[in-house]
C-alpha cells in the first residue's frame, strides 16, 4: 500500500470511530444537559418571583424573554423577565421578577457572566449587590448611586447600589435592566402581553 | 512486569520510577513548564484546580493508552493529526459529561475544558513517550503526570483562594481581620504565585542536585 493511501485510510478511520463516539455521547448526555438549563430557568423564575407554582414563557425575542410567574390558584403574581446584555468582559445573563403592573421589580438575580473574579462578579454577591435589587420602583428608569451606599436606607426607591472597584459591571447590569424595561413597557403598550391579568381576576 | 530479560534490552526505568518521576523530576507544571495557560486561568479556586486536574487527566490517561496501543498503524507524516483527533474526542466527552452532571463546574471553568485539546502536557506526553513506549509504561507515565499536574494546581490554587477569598474550598479559613488580596484572584496573582513556585522548585532542586554531587564525590 502506498504512503498516501495509508494515510488517508488511518485519518479517515480514526475520524469516522472519533466521531461514533462523539454521537453516542453528545446522545447519552443530550437530555441531561437540556434538563439542567431549563432547571436552572425554572429555579431563577421562581427565586424572582416568590410563591411561583406554573410558569410559562409568554414573549421570546433575542436576549429577552417573558414568563409568567402564577401561583396553585393560577393569580398572575408577577413576570419574570429573562434578559442578557454585554458586561464588562462577557455577555451578563440575568433575571428579574416584577409584579404584573411593571412597577415593582422584586429581586434580580445572575444566571451568567464573567466579570474580573472578586471585582466585577461581586453582581452575583447578595450583600453586595443584589439585596439592592430588592422593591425598586421600575415606574421610571433606575438610575445607580454613587459612590457606593453603606445601607439600604441611603438609596431611594429607584436607585441601585454601586459596587466599589466594579462601577462598570454594576453599571452594565443597570442599562440591561433598563432597556428590558423600555422594551418590557412598549410591548405592553402594544398589547404582545398583559392580557392574562384580566383572566385571572 | 517487565521480565529480566526484556530489562538488560532496554536499560529503561522500573514502573515506579515511571510513576514516581511525573511528581516532582519530570513534574508537568514545575519542571517541564508544560500546560501552563489553564494552570495560570483555573487556579483561582481550589474546586476548580481540581476539576481541571482531573479532566486533563482523564484526557492524557485514556489517549496516552489509545495513541500507545495504535501507534505502529499510524504512519508519522499524520501522527500529530491522529493524535489531536484522539484528543479532541476524549476532551469533548469530559466537556459534554461536566456539562450534564456537574453544571456549576462545567460553568465555572468555562471554555478552559475544550482548550484541553490544546494543553501541550498531552500532546507532549504522545509525542514523547506514548508513541515510543508500551501501553503499560505509557498507562503509568500518564497516571504519574497527571498526579503531577493535579499536585501543581493544587498547591497554587490553594495559595491564591486562601489569599485571594480568605477560603479553601468554600470553607472560610482566615479570619475577620484578613482583607482578601484580589490580586491574587487576577491574573496578575496567578503569574506572581507561580513564578514564586517555579524560584522555589529551581532552589529545591539545586539544593538536592549539590548533595547528590557531594556524595559520589
Amino acid at each position: 500500500m502506498s504512503l498516501s493511501s495509508r494515510m488517508i485510510i488511518v485519518l479517515t478511520s480514526v475520524g469516522i470511530i472519533s466521531g461514533g463516539f462523539l454521537v453516542s455521547v453528545g446522545h447519552l448526555t443530550k437530555d441531561r444537559i437540556a434538563q439542567n438549563k431549563q432547571m436552572q430557568i425554572e429555579d431563577a423564575i421562581v427565586s424572582v418571583v416568590p410563591g411561583t407554582s406554573s410558569s410559562q414563557k409568554l414573549y421570546e425575542e433575542k436576549d429577552f424573554i417573558i414568563y409568567t410567574g402564577k401561583d396553585n390558584n393560577g393569580n398572575l403574581l408577577g413576570y419574570a423577565i429573562y434578559t442578557s446584555g454585554t458586561g464588562f468582559q462577557d455577555k451578563i445573563e440575568l433575571m428579574y421578577g416584577i409584579n404584573p403592573s411593571l412597577t415593582i421589580i422584586n429581586c434580580l438575580t445572575i444566571l451568567e457572566q464573567k466579570e474580573t473574579p472578586g471585582l466585577g462578579a461581586k453582581i452575583t454577591d447578595k450583600e453586595s449587590f443584589l439585596i439592592y435589587w430588592e422593591n425598586r420602583d421600575s415606574s421610571g428608569s433606575l438610575s445607580l448611586h454613587k459612590p457606593a451606599a453603606t445601607s439600604l436606607e441611603e438609596l431611594s426607591q429607584a436607585e441601585i447600589n454601586t459596587i466599589t472597584g466594579a462601577t462598570i459591571s454594576s453599571e452594565k447590569v443597570l442599562q440591561i435592566v433598563n432597556l428590558s424595561l423600555e422594551q418590557l413597557r412598549s410591548l405592553k403598550k402594544d398589547g404582545k402581553f398583559g392580557s392574562e391579568e384580566k383572566d385571572a381576576n | 512486569m517487565v521480565s529480566s530479560e526484556a530489562r538488560k534490552k532496554m536499560p529503561t526505568k522500573s514502573i515506579a520510577q515511571e510513576y514516581i518521576k511525573g511528581l516532582w523530576k519530570e513534574n508537568p507544571v514545575f519542571r517541564q513548564l508544560l500546560g501552563l495557560c489553564p494552570t495560570l486561568a483555573v487556579s483561582n479556586a481550589v474546586i476548580n484546580g481540581i476539576a481541571m486536574g482531573l479532566a486533563t487527566s482523564f484526557v492524557l490517561i485514556f489517549s496516552s493508552v489509545v495513541v500507545a496501543s495504535i501507534k505502529k498503524l499510524i504512519p508519522s507524516q499524520v501522527r500529530i493529526a491522529c493524535y489531536i483527533v484522539i484528543i479532541a474526542t476524549f476532551v469533548t466527552m469530559a466537556d459534554r459529561f461536566l456539562q450534564a452532571f456537574f453544571p456549576p463546574i462545567s460553568k465555572s471553568l468555562g471554555p478552559y475544558i475544550p482548550l484541553i485539546v490544546v494543553n501541550c502536557i498531552i500532546l507532549g506526553r504522545q509525542e514523547a513517550f506514548s508513541s515510543k513506549n508500551s501501553v503499560s509504561r505509557s498507562l503509568i507515565d500518564a497516571l504519574g503526570m497527571s498526579t503531577g499536574f493535579i499536585i501543581a494546581l493544587l498547591i497554587l490554587s490553594s495559595i491564591r483562594e486562601i489569599l485571594g477569598a480568605g477560603t479553601f474550598l468554600g470553607h472560610q479559613v482566615m479570619g475577620a481581620w484578613f482583607k482578601p488580596w484580589i490580586i491574587m484572584m487576577l491574573p496578575p496573582g496567578a503569574f506572581m504565585t507561580l513564578g514564586i513556585l517555579l524560584a522555589l522548585a529551581l532552589f529545591i532542586e539545586s539544593k538536592t542536585k549539590k548533595k547528590t554531587v557531594k556524595r559520589t564525590v
